[in-house]
């Protein structure tokens, strides 16, 4: 069976090819959605945002020339869009009110008590701190990378992650004060 | 020396600690512990690993695709493998289609005429015979495509890319479509001609199946 190249498929999907779509869809949708959910910090409109960055990367893919790696352009992509969805979520919040307090975590796919932890204190970190945190911890940009992509300096990144790094060891010793789930191990953060 | 705070410690993580920071941490059990605990932090979210989108999430995405028309199926030349050849070849090959699918068309909708012999003749007098004119120009259709293919392989052209599975699912349910609509105007010459171009492809194409040729994945 002959399989075809990334550069076939990306060919294929930018003539509306639905089956080359589906493959770079079935390739990148775990990473697409990971930084998707972890930026939009709720799982209703984590699927609206990464539904926006699939559209917008296939949309755009006509204009991807390879000059970088198809996972990076499409990251970055994923990263803009669930930005600039987020700041227009915050906006209707603001008009209509408080979001809710306690926004569940999909449990399907944290299995491990340490990962479930970390997501659910990400989750309530401040918007802007968890931007940074994320970008910067988990997804490894630069400090100039999410300067450009929030339109921030560098100095103020910094400024953020070092508060959002404190601000999510705190949440994690109060999630470690929670009640414990039966059997579950230590957290050692 | 007073112990360093959180913000500065979570600093160190990355950032360059200066003389003084290091003499402390090196004699304060409490900033120490709390720098490892940044550290073991930091380490534990960049390990942290993709999701899975929730069950269902592509078949909408699907939709918002085909429907802002950024997707599409694969049309008559794309099923053909002929997506990516010169124009003057595809005039070719929607030629032949036409003469094809009309010419069967025509002798479908006739009312009684040949010996049954293939598209031109004019002596069908029995529906057997119209039966054995439409294989005929079911074999003559296939036989044409299958040459256009192997001209255009030794031209240097691209093979055929499909999945046979999911492109004789296709076909099979175009199929049914094409019957369905000549249910609703037997007499129409295109819509018999395109049933049995329809139904030469896709019973060419559960050949291919059957041969497992071609797996496109």
């Amino acid at each position: 069976m002959s399989q075809p190249t990334e550069r076939a498929l990306i060919r294929l999907a930018a003539d509306g090819d639905a089956r080359a779509v589906r493959a770079l869809y079935d390739r990148y949708a775990p990473r697409v959605y990971a930084v998707v959910r972890r930026i939009a910090g709720d799982d209703d409109l984590a699927q609206d945002y990464a539904q926006e960055a699939w559209i917008r990367a296939i949309r755009a893919l006509p204009t991807f020339r390879g000059d970088s790696r198809f996972s990076t352009w499409l990251h970055r992509i994923a990263v803009n869009a669930a930005l600039q969805a987020l700041r227009k979520t915050e906006t209707r919040r603001k008009r209509e009110g408080p979001r809710p307090v306690d926004v569940p975590i999909a449990p399907a796919h944290r299995d491990s008590l340490l990962q479930k932890r970390l997501e659910r204190a990400l989750d309530g970190l401040p918007e802007g701190m968890r931007r940074v945190l994320i970008l910067h911890d988990v997804e490894g940009y630069t400090h100039e990378e999410i300067g450009d992509v929030l339109g921030v300096t560098a100095g103020t990144s910094k400024s953020q992650l070092f508060k959002a790094r404190s601000k999510m060891r705190a949440l994690l010793a109060d999630l470690d004060g929670a009640v414990q789930e039966p059997g579950a191990e230590a957290w050692s953060i | 020396m007073e112990h360093l705070t959180h913000e500065r410690l979570a600093a160190l993580v990355d950032e360059p600690s200066t003389a003084d920071e290091r003499t402390h941490l090196a004699t304060c059990e409490h900033c120490a512990a709390e720098l490892e605990g940044f550290r073991e932090q930091s380490a534990a979210l960049g390990a942290l690993p993709e999701l899975l989108p929730p069950q269902g999430d592509w078949k909408v995405l699907e939709a918002r695709l085909r429907s802002e028309g950024l997707i599409n199926d694969p049309g008559v030349f794309q099923r053909l493998g002929l997506a990516r050849t010169p124009a003057w070849m595809k005039a070719a090959a929607a030629v032949l289609l036409f003469l094809g699918g009309t010419g069967t068309g025509a002798v479908m909708a006739r009312p009684a005429a040949s010996d049954g012999a293939g598209l031109m003749a004019d002596r069908i007098v029995t529906v057997e015979d119209a039966a054995s004119a439409v294989r005929a120009a079911e074999q003559q259709y296939v036989s044409a495509v299958t040459e256009y293919r192997q001209l255009l392989a030794a031209d240097g052209g691209e093979g055929v890319d499909v999945d046979p599975i999911s492109r004789f699912a296709a076909l099979e349910h175009l199929v049914r479509v094409s019957q369905a609509a000549v249910r609703q105007a037997p007499g129409d010459p295109f819509l018999n001609g395109f049933l049995a171009s329809a139904m030469a492809e896709r019973d060419a194409a559960l050949r291919m199946v059957s041969s497992g040729q071609d797996n496109w994945f």
